[in-house]
């Protein structure tokens, strides 16, 4: 009698100590006050292989009937742009390529309840990665999530074949921090993500103009500068996207904008000058380049290049 | 090899003609700390990358109508990243296990178990601990 009770005690002590130490090390949203939160996200049914696709299909369709966003791709060539026939499924690179090809930002949240909670709280769906299994014998997959029941303490999510299935919200946690707590957004350029920093935010904007996608990169460095209007690096890249574009007269104002903020800001100096010289202006041209100071070699040749462009006579841009 | 070259092609003129277009400008790369693409060898190893991911598609069974689409909508962080890790990175697929991979599961737990001497379920096994 008295060597069961000791056992027994044995085994609640070993599985305290065994379960605590196989708690995720990510700290759950339990004691965080979150509020509950529930986005009506369109469900597609998934199809197999295909949940890469259908996640990115739910939540355009979702910014549809938010925003005046159109999407360019059809779910048809989403499954092509995202399926890996042979790995069966999709890369997080190709989602993210996939999502931008369909016209959207994409940012990655930072990989924590904090974030997830901020956007989904915002009304901003997100798609996340988990490994369904474990890491020896993982089962990717990815699902948009659609809100968190604070009281129930559940995730909603469009996991499988029910919409809004209510996952438990330490099997959530369980589930993802196996993929490291990967997880993006996906926003029409006109908005913006909910626990974005300036400087991620125009990384993510950038990408957009790198393929392409000049008048998305555009709208999505307007939009940062509401939220911030004296960052400098998205009003440069705001000046640059109109000068590569040809719309001369409005990229001269963000670069005289940006030298009200910082009188020295040598790449905004640099720019200005070369535009005021295709503009058939290079005496003003060489007096900003005069008031650059070099700090590093980068700059040192940019200007000396720039400086013997505006001497040797700059070709006039035919305007749009 | 038709699609390589398609590939090649059109990153060359998409290459070149950003070069025209802003010969002296700083690009938005330089204030994001991103390396700028300046000597001709390295746009030579991106243009590579992509080809090299190009070939990979093909080997993966990727609709060859769709990959120019796919790679040409890739930024070059994105493109070598692709080139570099695309037999480790995690794809992401769809439902659960099936009963047969289950199947599979629960004997090879088994047969683990029955190795170590914790259980006795099959009669071939020896458990390692055998005195």
């Amino acid at each position: 009698m008295r060597a069961s009770k000791f056992l027994s005690l044995f085994f609640a002590v070993a599985t305290l100590i065994i379960s605590s130490g196989c708690a995720p090390k990510n700290p759950l949203p339990l004691n965080n006050n979150y509020s509950s939160s529930k986005i009506n996200l369109p469900f597609v049914a998934p199809r197999s292989k295909l949940c890469a696709s259908t996640s990115i299909e739910m939540v355009s369709s979702y910014w549809q009937t938010r925003t005046p966003y159109t999407p360019l791709l059809s779910l048809s060539e989403l499954d092509a742009r995202t399926l890996i026939p042979a790995k069966g499924g999709t890369l997080q690179i190709e989602l993210i390529v996939a999502a931008r090809a369909n016209r959207m930002l994409v940012y990655p949240i930072e990989p924590t309840f904090d974030a997830l909670i901020c956007e989904l709280s915002e009304h901003h769906p997100v798609i996340v990665l988990v490994n369904r299994s474990y890491s020896w014998y993982p089962l990717w997959h990815y699902a948009p999530v659609a809100g968190y029941d604070a009281k129930a303490q559940t995730i909603l999510m469009h996991f499988g074949d029910t919409p809004n299935e209510a996952v438990p919200i330490r099997t959530f946690a369980a589930l993802w921090e196996r993929s490291g707590n990967w997880g993006v957004v996906l926003l029409p350029p006109t908005q913006l993500p909910a626990s974005a920093t300036p400087e991620k935010f125009l990384r993510a904007a950038y990408d957009l103009e790198k393929i392409g996608m000049t008048n998305e990169a555009i709208i999505a460095y307007e939009t940062a500068l509401t939220r911030w209007p004296d960052y400098i690096p998205t009003l440069f890249a705001l000046g640059n996207a109109y000068y590569n574009s040809l719309q001369i007269r409005k990229a001269e104002e963000v670069y005289r904008y940006i030298l009200l903020i910082d009188i020295k800001y040598p790449y905004a100096l640099n720019n200005l000058a070369d535009l005021l010289c295709h503009t058939g202006r290079s005496d003003e041209a060489l007096e900003l380049l005069d008031r650059v100071v070099i700090d590093d070699d980068a700059i040192q040749t940019l200007i000396k290049n720039t400086r013997k462009d505006i001497n040797s006579g700059c070709p006039p841009f035919i305007e749009k | 090899m038709k699609i390589s070259k398609l590939v090649l092609s059109f990153i060359l003129s998409v290459s070149l003609f950003t070069q025209v277009l802003s010969a002296q400008i700083a690009s938005t790369d330089a204030i994001l700390g991103q390396s700028v693409v300046s000597s001709s060898k390295e746009k030579l190893v991106q243009i590579v990358s992509r080809d090299d991911v190009a070939k990979r598609f093909e080997e993966l069974g990727v609709d060859p109508k769709i990959i120019e689409a796919r790679i040409a909508s890739m930024t070059d962080e994105e493109a070598s990243r692709m080139a570099l890790q695309i037999e480790t990175l995690p794809a992401g697929a769809d439902a659960g296990m099936s009963i047969l991979g289950a199947v599979v599961f629960i004997f090879i737990v088994l047969l683990i178990t029955d190795i170590l001497g914790v259980t006795k379920v099959f009669n071939f096994t020896k458990p390692i601990t055998n005195n």
